[in-house]
C-alpha cells in the first residue's frame, strides 16, 4: 500500500486508533454498554419479582370462608393481620388486600355470584406482581368450584374447553421466532450504528485538520485531494464498521447472556445471508462516511461540524424508525427505489432467508449510486477554494 | 527561480490580488511586505498551487504552475505563521515521515533526511515523542523540518513568526538564513517592515493586492534620504488610500 491514499489511509487510522476518547466512544463503549445496561436491568427486575412472589404478603379482609382457606394453603402467600389495609398497600408493608363480601360461602353454595375486590397500588411493581400470583390463585380456585359444580350435576369437565389451539409457525426450519424481532430491529440498528460509528471520525479528518492548521500543508504535498479524500473516506469507514460490529457484538452479549429469550428461540441465519449483510453494513457505512466527511469539510471547525452533522443523525433515524415495522413480505418492488427503506427491506428479506435477485439488483446499483452521489458530493465540497480555505 | 507573472485572484467582486510580477533569484530572500488583507496570503498560496490564479502564472524552476501543479509542489516547502498544523497524537518523527512520504520521496532517502534534520534542529532527544505536549519552540522546530524534508528549491514563508516568543522566532529566521546560504530562492511575507529590514535582500511592498514598490532596501532608503522605513512603508501603502 504505497499509492499516496494508502499512506494517508494509514496516517489517519493510527491517529485515531491514538486517540483514547474516540477508542473508547467508538469501540468499548457500544461493546459494554448494552450488556451492562441489560444486565442491571434484568438483575434489578428478576430480584425484585423473586423477592415478591416468595413471600406474598397479603391482607384479608371480611369472614373466614373456604376461600380464605384456599389463599392459606398456597405456599408463598402469608395472610397478614392488619388493621388499616388501605394505609398499610399504601405504604407498601403488604402487596395488597383481599376483600370477600358478606355470606360469601353462603351464596357459593346457593350458586350464585360473589364479589371479591382486590386492593392494590397501581404505582408499585411489588403490587403489581402480588396482584399477578393472586390472581392466578384466584383463577385456580374458580377452577376448582366449576368444576364442584359440573361433578354434582355429572358432566365432564372437557365441555368447557371444546377447542384447543396449537401455534405452528409454517418457517419454523427456516428461522427462528427470534428472527421477527431481528427482522424489526436489525436494520434499524444498522442504518443507526452506520451514521453514528464514522462520526467522530469524520469530524477529526475534516474540519478537524483544518482547524489544526494541517490541511494547507498538506496539500502542497503530492497528494492530490482526491486521493486525500479517498485515503481519509477510507480510514472513517474502517472506523464505522469497527462501531458497528462491536455495537453489535455488544447487543448480541447482551441477548444472550442476560435475557436468555434470543438463545432458547433458536435463531437461524445462514451464512450466506450473514454475509450479505455484512456486504451491506459496509455500504451503509460507506454512503455515511462520505456524507458525513463532505459535511466536515465544509464546517470551519469541530464545532461547527457537529452541529451541521446532528441534522444528519436525526433525519437518518426518522428513516430508520419509519421502515421499523415494515413488512418485507407485503412489500413491493417499488419500495425498493426508496433511499434508506431499500436497504432496511434488503436486510429484513436476508434474514428471513429470502433471496430476490431483482430485489438485491435495485437495493446495490441504488447503493452504488448513493455512494457516489456523496464521494462526488465530498469531492465537490473539497475542490471549492472559498470551502477549503474558510477558516 | 521564482518568476511571477501578472499573477491575479478574484474572489467573487473583490480582487484580492491584481496583476502581480516580480522575480526571485537563487539565494536571495525577497520580502512581500503589507498590511493585513493586502493579499500577501493569497500570493503565496497561488504560488504553492493551493489556489489558482484568475489569471497570470509564475514560473517556479521553470515550470508552470497553471500547468504543472504537481511538478512544482515537489520543488516548494512552506512554512505558514499561526497554528504549526502538527498531529498532536503522532511524534515528531511520524509528522513529518508523513509529509515525506506524501512528497513521494523513498522511504530510505525519507529516514536519510530525517535523520538530518533531526541533527541539524538538535531535536534528537525529543524526534521519537508525541508532539501533543511539545513546547511551542519544538513544535516549530517539527514544523520546519517538515517543510524542508524534501529538499526544496524554493520556500515559502508566510509570517513564519507571528505569536511567536523571541527565541522560537530566532529559530525561525536562522532556518531562513540557513535556506539563503543553501541557495534556496526565498519569499517571505511579512507585516513589519524591521523583520523584512534584517532579513531580506530586496522587498516588494504590496497593496490592496497591488504592487506599490519592489527593489533594494538601500535603495528605498537612498530614495528616502535615510528616512526611518517604518515611515516610509506607512507612506507608501497611506499614499494610495487617497
Amino acid at each position: 500500500m504505497n499509492s499516496l491514499w494508502g499512506i494517508v489511509f494509514k496516517k489517519e487510522l493510527k491517529d485515531l486508533f491514538r486517540d483514547r476518547k474516540t477508542v473508547i466512544m467508538s469501540v468499548l463503549l457500544p461493546l459494554v454498554l448494552f450488556p451492562l445496561l441489560f444486565g442491571l436491568i434484568g438483575k434489578g427486575v428478576k430480584s425484585t419479582t423473586e423477592k415478591v412472589a416468595k413471600e406474598v404478603k397479603i391482607a384479608y379482609i371480611g369472614e373466614e370462608s373456604s376461600f380464605k382457606n384456599f389463599l392459606s394453603s398456597v405456599p408463598n402467600i402469608k395472610i397478614v393481620e392488619t388493621k388499616d389495609y388501605q394505609e398499610e398497600v399504601k405504604k407498601g408493608t403488604i402487596y395488597l388486600a383481599v376483600v370477600v363480601e358478606e355470606d360469601f360461602d353462603e351464596k357459593l353454595s346457593q350458586e350464585k355470584m360473589s364479589d371479591i375486590k382486590i386492593i392494590y397500588d397501581s404505582e408499585s411493581t411489588n403490587s403489581q406482581t402480588a396482584l399477578d400470583v393472586v390472581k392466578d390463585v384466584i383463577n385456580t380456585y374458580k377452577d376448582e368450584v366449576v368444576k364442584g359444580r359440573l361433578e354434582k350435576r355429572g358432566i365432564d369437565v372437557s365441555i368447557l374447553s371444546p377447542v384447543d389451539v396449537k401455534n405452528e409457525p409454517v418457517n419454523r426450519e427456516k428461522a427462528g421466532g427470534g428472527a421477527l424481532m431481528l427482522t424489526m430491529l436489525l436494520p434499524l440498528y444498522l442504518i443507526i450504528y452506520a451514521i453514528t460509528g464514522p462520526m467522530a471520525a469524520a469530524v477529526d479528518l475534516g474540519a478537524g485538520e483544518k482547524e489544526r492548521g494541517t490541511l494547507e500543508p498538506l496539500l502542497t504535498t503530492q497528494a492530490s485531494r482526491m486521493q486525500l479524500l479517498f485515503g481519509k473516506l477510507f480510514a472513517i469507514t474502517v472506523m464505522g464498521i469497527i462501531g458497528t460490529t462491536s455495537s453489535l457484538t455488544g447487543l448480541y452479549i447482551a441477548f444472550k447472556y442476560s435475557m436468555d429469550f434470543m438463545g432458547d428461540v433458536g435463531l437461524k441465519i445462514s451464512i450466506g445471508s450473514l454475509v450479505l449483510i455484512g456486504v451491506t453494513a459496509i455500504i451503509l457505512n460507506m454512503i455515511f462516511a462520505a456524507v458525513e466527511l463532505a459535511v466536515s469539510i465544509y464546517a470551519r471547525s469541530f464545532k461547527e461540524a457537529q452541529t451541521y452533522l446532528s441534522p444528519v443523525t436525526i433525519i437518518g433515524m426518522i428513516v430508520a424508525y419509519g421502515t421499523y415495522m415494515m413488512d418485507v413480505k407485503s412489500a413491493s418492488t417499488m419500495m425498493f427505489n426508496i433511499p434508506l427503506a431499500n436497504i432496511s427491506l434488503i436486510i429484513k428479506e436476508f434474514i428471513i432467508g429470502v433471496y430476490n435477485p431483482m430485489h438485491i439488483v435495485i437495493t446495490f446499483v441504488w447503493a452504488i449510486v448513493y455512494i457516489i452521489a456523496a464521494i462526488l458530493f465530498a469531492r465537490y465540497m473539497f475542490s471549492r477554494e472559498e470551502v477549503v480555505f474558510r477558516t | 527561480m521564482i518568476e511571477v507573472i501578472g499573477l491575479t485572484k478574484k474572489f467573487k467582486e473583490v480582487t484580492a490580488v491584481d496583476n502581480v510580477s516580480f522575480k526571485v533569484d537563487k539565494g536571495e530572500i525577497v520580502g512581500l511586505l503589507g498590511e493585513n488583507g493586502a493579499g500577501k496570503t493569497t500570493t503565496l498560496r497561488m504560488i504553492s498551487t493551493m489556489l489558482k490564479p484568475t489569471s497570470g502564472t509564475a514560473k517556479i524552476c521553470g515550470l508552470d504552475l497553471v500547468n504543472e501543479p504537481d511538478k512544482v509542489r515537489k520543488k516548494i516547502g512552506i512554512l505558514f505563521g499561526g497554528e504549526v498544523g502538527l498531529y498532536d497524537r503522532l511524534t515528531a518523527r511520524e509528522n513529518i515521515k508523513y509529509f515525506a512520504d506524501l512528497s513521494g520521496l523513498s522511504s530510505e532517502e525519507a529516514n536519510r533526511n530525517i535523520e538530518f534534520l533531526a541533527e541539524m534542529l538538535d531535536m534528537k532527544e525529543y524526534i521519537d515523542r508525541r508532539v501533543g505536549k511539545f513546547s511551542r519552540g519544538m513544535k516549530q522546530k517539527v514544523a520546519i523540518a517538515r517543510s524542508i524534508v524534501h529538499n526544496p528549491d524554493v520556500m515559502l514563508f508566510d509570517e513564519p513568526t507571528i505569536g511567536l516568543d523571541v527565541s522560537s522566532s530566532a529559530i525561525v529566521q536562522d532556518f531562513i538564513l540557513d535556506c539563503k546560504k543553501k541557495g534556496r530562492a526565498i519569499i517571505f511575507s511579512s507585516h513589519s517592515m524591521r523583520e523584512v529590514e534584517r532579513l531580506c535582500d530586496r522587498v516588494v511592498i504590496i497593496h490592496k493586492g497591488r504592487i506599490v514598490y519592489d527593489g533594494k532596501i538601500e535603495d528605498l532608503r537612498r530614495e528616502y534620504n535615510g528616512e526611518d522605513l517604518e515611515k516610509v512603508f506607512l507612506r507608501l501603502v497611506g499614499d494610495k488610500d487617497e
